[in-house]
């Protein structure tokens, strides 16, 4: 193809960005279209702006759903599994910015070899998804006001996963105990779990710390087990995370080295 | 709680999550898909499989790509225009939709559904549209018409149908702007 030809058929495909956003292509076009989706910030920009559009016109048509639908449909719940997929494993039925397939515009500038350290969302909202449920399942052996504590924490939670700069970060040893962050910069807010460093003996507990460039290190709380901890007011300056080991209740000031840090910069912190 | 919350919520295997998600989207789910799939009984097997399926894929909604709601409206809307072709396909409505043929569909439903504030703002937006930018897209959005049907039912070249779509929705924007 010429590169006049090339230029033209570039231009045709973007003028499919509004039929993309009403679903009006056909399978063939749709498909083609997805697929210039991957290596078009413009496109998915616009597609993006286009769809927030459209779903305008859906709220418009908004009518009360039948009650026995809502019968049916809770009642399916309670028998139908849920999938647990992997954010690499989607293959984008949807418009790409809805599935996640593609990068949001403006935010493609993450740099690829800070990855490691970057999750995706996609995988945080996995991995805090395994949280929840695990915050839920223990529920049905509480009493009311557990239950009720727990449910709010676990809001607390999604709370921060639904902010919209909400990242993921983990660090593992080499004998696979971890420490994992799930963090919104913007709210100052930050969900930590600990995993597989079980409880220290005689009584001491797991203490987590704010680390901070020249400032003491400030308590964020104890980490009792695998549950996760909610961290707020973190400032912009925060620049990692340390568990120590400290006695029973606590201390002001950490009293021992670190047994693990984690940095906060790639979850957005460290201005 | 906002949708946005519940969703992840949900994802985590929340069930009383799902209930409070369900009350704030069955109704602009299902009267999404009344508005394009039209019989009742279609609509509400549509709808019931798009709810379940927000159970079930929860964990695949991503909030930096759009809110929530955006995103279930736009599965609604996939699921609903699928259902339609296929029907159409099988011939089911060749009938009344002949009748149809060229009106824009926003008028003729009004009555049948709720009226609400939102309502009455995209009804109003809708008709400060040019007579072409409304019917091209909603052909489209509540018909579930192709660009490429929508060009010939209103006799127009494909490029001038996909500039009127485009030009529709941005003008939608602007005028909706200020009722958010």
């Amino acid at each position: 193809m010429s590169i006049l030809g090339r230029l033209l058929h570039r231009e045709d495909l973007h003028s499919l960005a509004a039929p993309y956003a009403l679903d009006a292509l056909e399978p063939g076009e749709r498909r083609r279209f997805d697929k210039h989706l991957q290596d078009c910030d413009r496109c998915t920009a616009e597609v993006r702006d286009l769809s927030e559009d459209a779903v305008r016109l859906a709220w418009s048509a908004a009518a009360p759903a039948p009650s026995a639908l809502r019968d049916r449909v809770l009642a399916a719940v309670r028998s139908t599994p849920q999938e647990r997929v992997p954010a690499r494993e989607r293959t984008p039925q949807l418009p790409p910015h809805v599935w996640g397939a593609q990068p949001p515009p403006g935010r493609a500038r993450t740099p690829r070899a800070r990855r490691p350290l970057f999750a995706p969302l996609a995988t945080a909202t996995a991995t805090a998804a395994l949280v929840v449920a695990s915050l839920v399942a223990v529920q049905a052996n509480r009493t009311q006001d557990r239950l009720d504590a727990e449910h709010a924490r676990a809001r607390e939670i999604a709370h921060v996963l639904a902010a919209s700069d909400a990242r993921a970060s983990t660090s593992e040893d080499a004998r696979g105990r971890s420490i994992g962050v799930i963090a919104s910069a913007s709210n100052g807010e930050a969900v930590v779990t600990l995993s597989g460093y079980g409880t220290p003996s005689g009584g001491r507990v797991h203490q987590l710390w704010l680390m901070r460039p020249h400032a003491q290190p400030r308590s964020l709380g104890l980490l009792a087990g695998d549950t996760p901890l909610i961290a707020k007011g973190l400032g912009k300056s925060s620049s990692s995370l340390a568990v120590t080991i400290e006695p029973d209740g606590g201390s002001a000031q950490p009293t021992s080295q670190p047994i693990v840090q984690l940095t906060l910069k790639s979850v957005g912190f460290g201005e | 709680m906002a949708a946005d919350e519940l969703l992840v919520l949900v994802a985590g295997g929340d069930q009383r999550a799902f209930e409070d998600l369900y009350s704030l989207v069955s109704g602009p789910v299902y009267g999404l898909v009344r508005r394009v799939v039209r019989d009742p009984a279609q609509s509400e097997e549509v709808a019931q499989e798009v709810l379940l399926e927000l159970w079930r894929s929860a964990a695949r909604f991503d909030p930096r790509r759009g809110s929530a709601l955006s995103w279930i409206l736009t599965l609604a809307h996939r699921r609903a225009v699928d259902r339609v072709r296929s029907a159409r396909a099988a011939g089911e409505r060749e009938q009344r939709e002949a009748l149809r043929a060229g009106e824009p569909a926003f008028d003729q439903v009004a009555e049948e559904v709720e009226a609400g504030l939102e309502r009455e703002w995209v009804r109003r937006c809708l008709k400060r549209l040019t007579a072409l930018q409304r019917q091209s897209v909603t052909l489209a959005y509540y018909d579930g018409y192709t660009y490429r049907e929508v060009a010939e039912r209103l006799s127009l070249p494909l490029g001038t149908v996909k500039t009127r779509m485009r030009d529709g929705l941005t003008r939608l924007r602007e005028c909706l702007g200020g009722a958010a």
